[in-house]
């Protein structure tokens, strides 16, 4: 592995892992923006401009821009969280380039009137399609529950309310703002050709001007407010439990990552040995949600409404015993071992490699190679962890719960 | 594109089948046992779901909780499935621990304890998914869509149905176990980075003993077919959407699979170009093509809200059937090209390609060379899609829909 990295004038960052030994090669264009840079009234706008890009340019219609990728084989999508968006494709080799010559060239947007119209219907569907996937909708929920004013709790997709009442001038004006040079990453990962990669970013991005870019960065307590909401057409108790984490800058993000992963995993961990195996949930998860300068816990509980007493009681003795006792060293070392194999598994494949390259620099400004990770996660040791848990209080938390109309 | 199979058949019939992958670090691997859904008694829908899960709450000298934490130890990334055919349990790890991790599974597959006090919570788990199912439309509605489109029993809810759930004791769902894990019938494969003659040796060691079992095979029956409204009080209609189309087996399976990706295959195919882009009827819409080793479909999902589900339908609909009119040479090799292309994304995940040569075997007994399904993909001509179409055409559509509106189906 080879990492390259440049820094064009207008402050444009460009990276690369080199894999010359991939069978494919992966581009992202990683922009800092998402949720919680928006106000109320553009609440969505940055996950809404997200799907506008695919409209194409000037020079490009939609249906021209979906041809071009399908033409060269390209796995390609995006995606929009509280504070990023990302573009990004996997392809084989020789379509390289293209694709990112496409990508670049679809950075600066024609964003028309009659394509915002009618992708509006698009965004309500996909706001209509979550409601119905509690699962889902529960957590998102839960963190604007959470965050409260705090800008991180501002919906992703947005409200119905909010999409109908934007305007295309309102989204080009915040798209000036937020898709300068000085805001973007553009990360390659696999098997590819640096000097002819720079070249191309260059010659399409080298003339963007840059923007004077800010980000609201306060921490947050969080509410530990409680709230639920019952729905006809729902069957089970959905329940997410927000915790205050740690940042993704944070050096005590491995710990916090192997602490969820003990609380928390699909097999193995206590919400497992407690809840899953003895059928008294049907589901029980934990998961760290790093963010920028702020960070989430997030727990999601699935049962029987009769069962959320016992369930509830359940969980608050997992907390309150990892307070009392910590974690063991079994359990940690278990925990190690999970980590490091998703590790291997993952960054075998460029498109996996690509997302932890192109964030590692977001957050961190800073290139780490695998095997930084992996001695990260082998040095985090039982007190350190343990510090974790009475600095975080796992006992004080967000809850929401979406589950059946009282009847 | 260069690629090797391993393959080794134990006296008693079961098949160890290998794809070594260069410069990778991790192995993944899986059991295929003849306990799909479809081969569990009448009466008893939903057993195989229960059994996945009983078979690992303890076995060989491990309890529950020793066997769970001698898996996570090893760090491996548990997969199990239970399909049509086969109940599947495999697992993704680093391969220095590869032969351990064929240890524990093998105590699972022969040596389960099987206990009555573990069938509870077993069985309790698969009942609660079952009801949870409920909560989850957009699942929901395409496993309703199977159960109608086959013949019974092929489409079968995996998951299992509520009254048979209830009904099954430990007893029963025991001698299920000990008729249908028929190991010489059973196929391992392995891709990643392994070594072939100690795997061969481990799995001559753990399994050549076993004797084959004369499990026998499903009785086909009919099909519902049709359509079918659930009523949900929801924000969208879920639409469930499935026409027949040649088997794996068939001589037209690459048309049909070109066909299909012409249909939905990239954002630039048919469906996502004429139901989204051009009409804003809905976020998630796609088709894909789904086959058993004697029958098999095309399957279409869509989710809009309550008026323009009407609307959906009718031109997915029209969609499939203007398929037979023609295809533009444009439209055909974009769609050559995705196929091709995530062929050889998929052959890079050691999970994926396991799962690939295993399924191979069983549909084909063999394991086709992924230059020769390039090949076959090349080999697809509008002349001879169109050709294949009309030979099968698309007649008859099984509808499920779930959501607050129901839509009328010709």
């Amino acid at each position: 592995m080879q990492f390259k990295q440049m820094t064009l004038s207008n402050g444009l960052v460009l990276i690369g892992e080199i894999n010359p030994s991939a069978k494919t090669a992966a581009v992202g264009f990683f922009v800092r923006t998402g949720s919680r840079d928006e106000t109320p009234e553009i609440n969505g706008v940055s996950h809404f401009l997200e799907h506008m890009l695919f409209k194409g340019t000037d020079s490009l219609g939609a249906l021209e821009v979906n041809e071009a990728f399908d033409r060269r084989g390209a796995q390609f999508n995006a995606f929009t969280s509280e504070e990023n968006t990302v573009y990004y494709a996997s392809v084989l080799p020789e379509y390289l380039l293209e694709i990112t010559e496409l990508w670049a060239e679809l950075m600066r947007p024609a964003l028309r009137d009659d394509d915002f119209d009618m992708e509006k219907n698009v965004i309500k569907e996909e706001i209509a399609m979550y409601e119905d996937t509690p699962t889902f909708d529960v957590i998102d929920r839960c963190r604007t529950l959470h965050y409260g004013s705090h800008p991180c709790g501002n919906s992703v997709l947005g409200t119905v309310a909010s999409i109908d009442g934007m305007t295309a001038d309102q989204m080009r004006q915040y798209f000036a703002r937020r898709y300068a040079p000085n805001n973007m990453v553009v990360a390659c990962s696999g098997n590819f050709d640096w000097g002819r990669f720079c070249a191309t970013v260059e010659a399409r991005c080298g003339r963007w001007q840059p923007q004077t870019v800010d980000r609201l960065l306060t921490d947050f307590e969080g509410t530990r407010a409680s709230e639920r909401l019952g729905k006809p057409s729902l069957n089970r108790e959905h329940i997410c439990l927000v915790h205050t984490g740690v940042s993704a800058q944070d050096p005590r993000r491995f710990a916090a990552s192997l602490l969820s992963l003990i609380v928390g995993d699909e097999f193995g961990s206590r919400f497992y040995w407690a809840l899953v195996d003895k059928a008294i949930a049907e589901a029980a998860s934990m998961h760290f949600g790093p963010l920028d300068g702020t960070g989430i816990f997030y727990n999601y509980l699935r049962c029987s409404r009769a069962g959320v007493p016992r369930v509830m009681e359940i969980v608050a003795g997992i907390f309150r015993d990892l307070l009392r006792d910590g974690i063991s060293e079994d359990e940690l070392t278990k925990a190690r071992n999970k980590v490091l194999s998703s590790l291997v598994i993952k960054n075998e494949l460029p498109m996996g490699r690509l997302v932890d390259l192109g964030f590692n620099w977001m957050y961190l400004g800073q290139y780490r190679p695998v095997e930084d990770d992996v001695e990260a996660v082998r040095a985090v040791g039982v007190e350190e962890v343990n510090t974790l848990i009475r600095e975080l209080d796992l006992s004080r938390f967000t809850q929401y719960s979406l589950g059946p109309a009282a009847a | 594109m260069e690629q090797k199979t391993d393959k080794y058949v134990l006296s008693n019939g079961m098949v160890l089948l290998g794809e070594p992958m260069g410069g990778v670090e991790s192995v993944a691997f899986e059991f295929m046992l003849p306990a799909g859904a479809a081969l569990m008694p009448d009466g008893a829908c939903g057993a195989a779901n229960v059994i996945s899960d009983w078979v690992f709450r303890g076995a060989g000298g491990r309890d529950n909780r020793q066997l769970g934490d001698a898996l996570d130890g090893l760090g491996v990334h548990r997969s199990d499935s239970v399909g049509s055919s086969h109940l599947c349990v495999g697992a993704a790890l680093e391969s220095s621990n590869l032969a351990e991790a064929l240890t524990l599974h093998t105590d699972a597959i022969l040596r389960a304890h099987l206990s009555d006090e573990e069938f509870a919570p077993a069985r309790q788990l698969a009942l609660e998914g079952v009801l949870a199912l409920d909560d989850e439309p957009r699942q929901k509605v395409m496993l309703e869509l199977r159960k109608r489109f086959y013949p019974a029993p092929l489409g079968r809810s995996t998951l299992g149905v509520i009254e048979d759930l209830e009904r099954l004791d430990a007893g029963r769902v025991r001698e299920i176990v000990r008729t249908r894990f028929d190991i010489g019938r059973t196929i391992l494969s392995v891709a990643g980075k392994y070594d072939f003659d100690a795997v061969c040796g481990q799995v001559e060691s753990l399994f050549g003993a076993c004797e084959s079992l004369d499990s026998g095979a499903v009785q086909v029956g009919t099909r519902t077919g049709g359509y079918t409204h659930i009523p949900s009080e929801g924000a969208q209609v879920h639409i469930g959407v499935m026409t027949d189309a040649v088997p794996f087996t068939g001589d037209d399976y690459y048309d049909i699979r070109v066909a299909t990706s012409v249909l939905s295959g990239g954002m630039s195919a048919r469906l996502f170009t004429e139901v989204r882009e051009k009409r804003g009827l809905c976020y998630a819409i796609g088709a894909r093509y789904h086959s058993l080793k004697d029958a098999a479909g095309i399957m279409c999902y869509a989710g809009t809200t309550p008026d323009k589900a009407q609307e959906t339908l009718d031109v997915i609909i029209a969609e499939f059937r203007r398929l037979a009119e023609g295809i533009g040479d444009e439209e055909l090799e974009r769609a050559k090209v995705g196929l091709k292309s995530s062929l050889i994304m998929q052959s890079e995940s050691s999970g994926s390609r396991a799962g690939a040569i295993g399924s191979d075997y069983y549909m084909l007994g063999r394991v086709r060379p992924l230059g020769e399904i390039a090949e076959r993909i090349n080999g697809a001509t509008v002349d001879s899609i169109v050709a294949a179409l009309k030979r099968k055409p698309f007649e008859s559509f099984t509808v499920v829909t779930i959501g607050p509106r129901e839509v009328r189906v010709e």
